[in-house]
């Protein structure tokens, strides 16, 4: 084997290395199942989430977004990859619906009359509305607003 | 196909096509014959196709240029109000013209070869074959979805016949100097290589068969042919690059947007196959990478172009929103495979191990130049990956992905680093150094791994990876730039060393010439390599908002603004609003009025006789059929006044006299030319200019003015920045502005003029390589 067949086989097995990593690393958006906004799983589907908050006995964070609000980008890069929040967001079960295209959300979009991006609605399970927040919030404050209503829910 | 939409235009691409295949199928059948009876007759066709394309272009292009509104295609791209040079760029500002453009170039290449006496013997017509068969498949797509469709057949809601006065203008973007060269040079540089592409493709049939190769015999016009074409395709990816950082003022050369990105795959693949011919030239190695490289920058194109136009990929650039030609995509699929299968099936089925000296050692000249060409490769399947997966994950799981530009900046990094430091080794051991050359670039490595853990401050980190991303975007995300400078000062300073080496006591000019082009590529690409790390980096921005913009017109005192959280202070001076057409040249005369069928006219003229039919006064303009006609008793005409008026037309008849048309208006419409009514006129464009002076400190940093275009009917807004070049970096200031207020942002772009500096090299070195070769070559 030549020193050239050699780097070319080793750059090869490099370039596919890479594309099969790079291709997972990508953050991913949306599947089947969730959505994804700062790299955390959220449902989509409102009655699956209200079922699994039942089964665990925990409230429900509703967030209203879209892909152009650059105020959910900031929750997106900022709020969400703060891990004290990450931590809090744990005694949630965590429903995204995107308003351009809510999907079974449309309905909970009207009846919050969410009609802009981006909006916290925290509720009980049973589908009682604890508190909300409209529009942006600062990191601290929202931090804040998830650890009380968590307690008191 | 119906007969009202074989217009004239059609008809000449119908020529063509039939044309360009009947050519194709003769040169095919004379190769495989090994018969020369059809030459005269494939002559006669491939200059046929060539000269109904020109012609094709030509008009369609004229058309343009009257305004003729009679084709959907014009119509959707042009507009009254534009001036000569953008009614010319409409014609590639969309699908079908841009493709027409292209088939038009790809036809004067491909029967230049047919004609020209350099390119003869058997494997030149399978050459030329291929090369019109290309042709044919443009012409046959551009048939199919013509730029003279005729607007009743591509609207068939608008009545037979009816011509609409106005068109619908060009998207704003477009309006801009560097966007009316960026297509022709990009689309002239994607001509040039189909000839590679098709000598590549006949390399391999032809050893397939046991026959001698074209491909050593035009090896040195084809090189030349490659290096006219990365000229083209450099300059016009700058090009682009300059438009990006001037118009919308988005601030940036390259944003990683899809277009950017794919276009930046063929110059790559082009890039890559230039070394390994070079080589191939030289020494006789990549015997099969060579003709492969050469056979696949076409394809290359070619998916750079479905990138442009299919909309699949979300871009900027999606100018041509809408279905994409099958035709491109049978082109991609068979010049792909064709340029993929052939090389590798030759590779394994019949490549001997080609002679190599047995005490060659590992680390020699070959292995590392090798590895640079395969580093091109990585580049390339980096942008064609990123680009592609999304996608391609998202038909086959539906789990949406982004890709941003972490994903292309992290990943190219090392390979740019990588590739100076082996381009660095290579320049020395080309030198016969090769204990200084291994020594000098184990020390250059270890002051780059070294230099990238040293961060003076936070902009030097190559991104801002949070603690949730992948492990290699928080290991390459936190290395230094300053990693950047020790392999590119060592590239350029080694392969200056290289040069002043190789041409010393040489008397050749031409030689010289063409090494000084050789070496001015090399650091030019380093100089941008560096300055294209540092610029994105450390580029700062500021922003401020000034209330009651429009008292600084007739103010003498300027209004004054600090920049928060900056030394900025912005003094703005004046204020102006221009409109686009101005009411003045919006007014048709009487005798453009009667060219056009409209029902409410906007017209201008002078008053030349004045009379009262019926109650109404009527004025004539300009001693023409038109008379402007009132019942309204506060309007008067007065004879030999100018005027402007708006109003119904119609027919003459409809008084009994012998006038042509009649146009009813009243006070509200009627004015003056020096005072006309402005309210019954909506303009295209209105540009909001404001002009500024930034100070930092108390130094003047810019002066001059900025604008905000405001484009009422497509509702966009493009921006005029003003930029202020420096040794060090741009002032760069750009807002939003209205009458009401001006939201202005300063930013800076260090190293900004390094960028041009080096793209300059490259271009310069490039044209003294092609003029110095050809010399060289000649003696």
């Amino acid at each position: 084997m030549t020193p050239r067949k050699l780097l070319t086989i080793v750059v090869l097995i490099a370039v596919l290395g890479f594309g099969y990593y790079s291709m997972n690393a990508a953050p991913v958006l949306s599947d089947h199942d969730y959505t994804y906004q700062g790299g955390l799983e959220w449902h989509e589907d409102p009655d699956e989430a209200l079922a699994i908050a039942e089964q665990e006995d925990k409230p429900v964070l509703v967030y209203y977004w879209t892909t152009w609000c650059t105020y959910c980008q900031d929750y997106e890069d900022q709020h969400y990859q703060d891990d004290e929040i990450r931590d809090t967001l744990d005694e949630y079960v965590l429903l995204a619906i995107n308003l351009d295209d809510p999907g079974p959300g449309a309905s909970m979009a009207a009846e919050h009359e969410a009609a802009y991006p981006p909006q916290h609605v925290i509720m009980t399970n049973d589908e009682q509305e604890i508190t909300r927040l409209g529009g942006y919030t600062e990191q601290d404050q929202f931090l804040q607003r998830l650890e009380s209503a968590a307690e008191n829910q | 196909m119906i007969p009202d939409a074989l217009t004239f235009g059609t008809l000449l691409i119908v020529v063509a096509a039939f044309a360009s295949g009947l050519s194709a199928a003769l040169l095919l059948y004379g190769y495989l014959t090994r018969s020369d009876e059809f030459q005269r007759l494939t002559l006669v066709a491939s200059g046929v196709s060539t000269a109904a394309l020109v012609a094709a272009h030509s008009y369609l292009t004229y058309l343009f240029v009257v305004g003729d509104y009679t084709y959907a295609y014009v119509w959707e791209n042009s507009a009254e109000y534009l001036s000569l040079l953008y009614r010319v760029t409409g014609v590639y500002a969309n699908h079908e013209g841009s493709i027409l453009f292209w088939a038009t170039l790809t036809a004067v290449v491909a029967t230049w070869t047919v004609y020209s006496s350099h390119f003869e013997g058997r494997g030149s017509r399978l050459v030329q074959s291929i090369s019109l068969a290309i042709v044919a498949t443009f012409a046959a797509m551009l048939t199919t979805q013509s730029p003279f469709t005729p607007i009743d057949v591509a609207y068939p809601d608008t009545p037979a016949g009816f011509v609409p006065p106005d068109g619908d203008g060009l998207n704003p973007l477009l309006i801009d100097p560097w966007m009316a060269i960026h297509p022709p040079i990009t689309f002239a540089a994607y001509a040039l290589l189909i000839v590679p592409f098709a000598l590549g493709i006949v390399h391999f049939v032809s050893r397939f068969r046991g026959e001698a190769s074209v491909f050593d015999e035009w090896l040195p016009s084809m090189l030349q042919w490659l290096r006219i074409s990365w000229l083209l395709l450099t300059a016009s990816i700058v090009f682009g690059g300059i438009w990006a950082y001037g118009v919308l003022g988005w601030g940036g050369f390259w944003s990683w947007d899809p277009v950017e990105t794919a276009v930046l795959i063929p110059w790559l693949g082009l890039t890559a196959a230039l070394h390994a011919a070079n080589r191939y030239e030289t020494s006789g190695e990549y015997s099969i990478f060579a003709p492969a490289a050469a056979a696949l920058i076409f394809p290359l194109v070619i998916f750079a172009t479905t990138v442009v136009r299919s909309g699949v990929f979300r871009s900027v650039h999606s100018f041509a929103a809408g279905g994409i030609g099958t035709g491109i995509l049978f082109l991609l699929a068979v010049t792909g495979t064709l340029a993929i299968v052939l090389p590798f099936a030759y590779w394994f089925l019949e490549a001997g191990d080609p002679d190599r000296p047995a005490d060659e050692p590992w680390l020699s000249r070959r292995t590392v130049y090798h590895g640079a060409v395969l580093s091109f490769a990585v580049l390339a399947f980096i942008s064609i990956w990123g680009l592609s997966f999304p996608v391609l994950r998202n038909a086959a799981t539906g789990v949406e992905v982004s890709v941003g530009q972490d994903h292309y900046n992290l990943w190219s990094y090392p390979v740019v680093v990588f590739m100076l430091l082996a381009g660095g080794l290579y320049a020395l051991l080309d030198m016969r150094r090769r204990r200084l050359a291994i020594g000098a670039t184990a020390a250059v490595a270890v002051v780059t791994i070294a230099a990238a853990f040293v961060t003076p401050s936070a902009n030097w980190f190559l991104s801002d990876p949070s603690a949730h991303d992948p492990a290699v975007y928080r290991i390459v995300g936190n290395a230094s730039v300053l990693s950047i400078v020790p392999p590119a000062v060592f590239f350029a300073v080694t392969w200056t060393v290289r040069y002043v080496d190789r041409v010393r006591g040489v008397p050749s000019r031409a030689f010289k010439l063409r090494e000084t082009g050789i070496v001015l590529i090399h650091v030019g690409g380093a100089v941008l390599i560096v300055a294209v790390s540092f610029v994105y980096l450390f580029s700062t921005s500021a922003s401020v908002a000034v209330v009651g913009v429009a008292d600084a017109t007739d103010n003498p005192e300027p209004i004054v603004e600090e920049v928060p959280d900056s030394e900025y202070t912005v003094e703005v001076t004046n204020y102006d609003s221009v409109e686009e057409p101005t009411i003045q040249d919006a007014a048709r005369s009487p005798a453009e009025m009667l060219a056009v069928s409209e029902e409410v006219s906007l017209v201008r003229g002078e008053i030349t006789e004045i009379d009262t039919i019926e109650n109404t006064d009527v004025a004539r303009l300009d001693d023409s059929d038109v008379w402007l006609a009132s019942s309204d008793a506060s309007t008067s005409f007065e004879e030999g006044t100018e005027v402007i008026a708006r109003g119904n037309v119609f027919d003459g008849e409809s008084l009994a006299t012998d006038a042509d048309a009649y146009v009813y208006t009243d006070a509200d419409n009627k004015g003056t030319v020096s005072d006309p009514p402005e309210d019954v006129h909506e303009p295209r464009m209105v540009s909001h200019e404001v002009d500024i002076t930034v100070y930092e400190g108390d130094e003047k940093v810019a002066e001059g003015s900025i604008a905000e275009q405001e484009y009422l009917r497509s509702e966009m807004n493009t921006n005029d920045a003003l930029i202020e070049r420096g040794i060090t970096g741009d002032t760069y200031v750009v807002g939003q502005v209205s009458e009401g207020g001006a939201s202005i942002t300063i930013d800076t772009y260090p190293l900004a003029n390094q960028i041009w500096t080096g793209v300059g090299l490259m271009l310069v070195g490039i044209t003294a390589l092609i003029v110095g070769d050809s010399r060289f070559r000649k003696r």
